[in-house]
């Protein structure tokens, strides 16, 4: 009777999740088979049309390319940067009230608005009157100016550099709680042994914050696949799709050209990929806490 | 005495609650909600409130390039506005394809309703010879000038035809002036280009068809010459037109920045509001030069915008009255006023009682044989998607006008074969 009882605690939850997170997940899975617009009741059905189509369209292999770019940067970037400033903050290098101040001067941007960040990064870019172009110019590197947003060798890079100045801080947290978690004992034995900063850190911190490492990581492969504002606000996908990334591939389909067919076609790749890497982060940390 | 006091509070009070129960709310949507077009939008409503208190009217304002995207969702919900602004041509056509949209021919033309307009702002609303919405604000591109800058290069004529205009811009980039400033960050800009050029280009009924999504193949040859007489303009532009918007442009052309730029006539107002009087004191304008090509050379790019009824609508006439009350005369002069535009009524002004400036423009609109829609909201959406990509590779020099022309045949065949 009492294990009955807990039916009635998880039913209410469940059914929420039910309604708006696996519903929606199935609804859409069934409206990627068919060709509609968002205003007309009529809908086609086209089979797998949809999914052919997305596979012969370039700016598919732009967007995935896009967001493989954003993964790599961002795990180089965010997790390897952010683990490195964490090892720094939490050694003892720095005095106590240094390491506060930097923390929370890392850590501050991710406390922002994407969208804010994102205007003013656009406007740090804007090639007449960016802060960009001016600092280069000021040091006489005047050459390298550039349209950084309009560019489409560099646009990608640009919206890219944003991210990671606004997410290193916040992975360094993560990264940072971890390593408060570490025993201390293992540090004073090394010392005792000769470590120096450098091989405890190796041989004591990074094994210590492995799984932390591991969901650091797939945080940020599968932020990098989700990724939509940053390339709204600041692009638009533009110039001519070099910043499309699947997000804004799938809106600009389903709300800018109506295919929403479409759109939900590219919702359920989007889906497949963000699920692939989540059953991988769970495969990864269940194979590293039994060994 | 007390009794009688309480008799007709109650009274009164059944009244009110009555008058309140007739009273219709309508879902208005429009697309300026900024600190100069909101207040006009809501006095207006308000007007209309005080002389017709059987309708509340809720305004609702998004943004230009939002709107494009919410409208067309918000639509096929039961949350659709019952009057809204439109941009007449394909972008509206889908609309009534899909019936979402009300007709109002009757309304028009039986009561009379039609003949305050002038005709030519008013049929860009008509589809398969009937009305589905009356204009807000008529509009036309123009070559905008700087006559300080014109007289500092030398250049002492307003360039008539094409090759006048290369001429010009030559002279002012020798005198160290950019001639021409344009920013095409969002692709809607290099459409008016564009859109002018086919039409100067290409033989009218070929052009007509070719707007057709069920007709269009865009083989003709003179497109491709529309993009090269664009490509002779490329180097007469400021740096990295891809990275800057419209309004960022027009900034730095009030700012001296450069000689011309092709503008609107909705952005007359902005000369007074935002320019340096020195500015203000020297402007002209011309319409896009002759290019010599097949193509009517008297039509003058633009198209009114207006507002429309849901076909979805629980209020009918009452829709019917508030557009009627919007788009009007009363309406028509507080908009001027206002903000600055001017609607599709006629005569709505005598020439003492506007600037020179707007005066000239307005019968620049009216005077032309005929208007040409702007091309990205007279094309498919899917055609206009891979047009605009094509357009801004070319600002960039990284495509060429043949291979523009033949990613839109591809992009026109997928979408003619659907109809």
């Amino acid at each position: 009777m009492r294990r009955k009882s807990y039916i009635f605690f998880i039913l209410p939850a469940l059914i929420m999740i039910l309604i708006f997170v696996y519903f929606p997940i199935i609804q859409n899975f069934y409206f990627s088979f068919f060709k509609m617009s968002s205003y007309s009741p009529t809908r086609q059905f086209v089979g797998l049309n949809n999914y052919r189509m997305i596979f012969e369209d370039d700016v598919f292999y732009i967007s995935l390319r896009n967001n493989t770019l954003y993964a790599v940067i961002s795990v180089i970037c965010q997790v390897g940067f952010g683990m490195l400033l964490a090892i720094i903050l939490e050694g003892s290098f720095i005095g106590r009230k240094l390491k506060v101040f930097f923390r929370n001067v890392y850590f501050m941007p991710s406390l922002l608005s994407v969208t804010a960040v994102g205007l003013m990064f656009y406007f740090i870019y804007n090639p007449n009157i960016g802060l960009l172009n001016g600092i280069l110019e000021r040091i006489g590197l005047g050459d390298l100016k550039t349209a950084w947003l309009g560019n489409p060798k560099t646009a990608i890079y640009a919206v890219i550099a944003m991210s990671q100045w606004q997410y290193t801080g916040y992975i360094m947290v993560l990264l940072l709680v971890a390593i408060q978690k570490i025993p201390h004992e293992q540090y004073e034995a090394a010392e005792i042994d000769g470590a120096n900063s450098f091989k405890k850190a190796i041989h004591i911190t990074i094994p210590g914050i492995r799984d932390m490492i591991t969901v650091c990581t797939v945080i940020t492969v599968i932020g990098a696949f989700k990724l939509f504002t940053e390339i709204y606000v600041m692009t638009q996908g533009g110039p001519y799709n070099r910043t499309q990334v699947l997000g804004t591939f799938m809106y600009r389909a389903a709300f800018a050209y109506d295919e929403m067919g479409y759109g939900s076609a590219i919702a359920v790749i989007i889906f497949a990929i963000t699920f692939l890497a989540s059953l991988v982060q769970i495969k990864i940390v269940y194979k590293g806490r039994n060994n | 005495m007390r009794r009688g006091l309480f008799i007709l509070i109650v009274f009164a009070i059944l009244i009110s609650t009555f008058l309140v129960a007739q009273q219709v709310e309508l879902k208005f949507l429009h697309r300026w909600p900024d600190p100069i077009n909101q207040p006009f939008f809501e006095n207006v409503v308000k007007d209309f409130e005080a002389l017709n208190p059987d309708i509340k009217v809720n305004i609702q304002a998004i943004s230009n390039d939002p709107f494009k995207e919410k409208i067309k969702i918000v639509l096929g919900t039961s949350e659709a506005p019952d009057v809204f602004f439109t941009w007449p041509g394909e972008f509206t056509n889908r609309f009534i394809r899909a019936g979402r949209i009300m007709d109002i021919t009757d309304a028009l033309v039986n009561t009379g309703w039609i003949d305050d307009f002038v005709y030519s702002q008013l049929e860009p609303f008509m589809y398969e010879g009937r009305f589905y919405g009356t204009p807000y604000r008529i509009d036309g591109k123009v070559f905008m000038y700087n006559r300080l800058l014109f007289e500092k290069a030398g250049v002492d004529f307003v360039p008539e035809t094409w090759e006048e205009l290369l001429a010009a811009c030559e002279k002012l980039k020798k005198a160290g002036i950019t001639p021409i400033f344009f920013g095409n960050e969002q692709p809607w800009a290099i459409s008016h280009y564009i859109g002018t050029l086919n039409q100067k280009s290409v033989p009218e009924d070929v052009w007509l068809k070719d707007l057709d999504p069920a007709k269009g193949t865009w083989d003709h040859p003179g497109y491709v010459e529309a993009l090269k007489k664009f490509v002779q303009l490329i180097p007469y532009f400021n740096q990295f037109p891809n990275a800057i918007k419209h309004a960022e442009a027009r900034a730095n052309f009030f700012a001296g920045k450069s000689a011309m730029m092709y503008v609107e006539i909705v952005e007359i107002p902005y000369i007074y509001r935002d320019a340096p009087v020195e500015f203000q004191e020297n402007w002209g304008m011309f319409v896009f030069p002759d290019t010599g090509g097949p193509g009517n050379q008297k039509y003058l790019t633009g198209y009114p915008e207006g507002f429309v009824i849901s076909a979805d609508t629980k209020y009918p006439e009452q829709s019917l009255r508030f557009l009627k009350y919007l788009t009007g005369r009363e309406a028509g002069r507080r908009e001027f006023a206002e903000v600055g535009y001017l609607n599709g009524i006629k005569n709505l002004f005598d020439k003492d009682e506007v600037d020179p400036g707007t005066w000239d423009a307005v019968q620049l609109v009216l005077e032309a044989e005929a208007m040409a829609n702007w091309l990205d909201s007279s094309l498919h959406a899917r055609i206009w998607d891979v047009y605009s990509v094509q357009l801004q590779m070319l600002v960039d020099g990284v495509t060429t006008p043949e291979k523009v022309m033949q990613e839109v045949r591809k992009a026109a065949d997928r979408v003619r074969a659907e109809f």
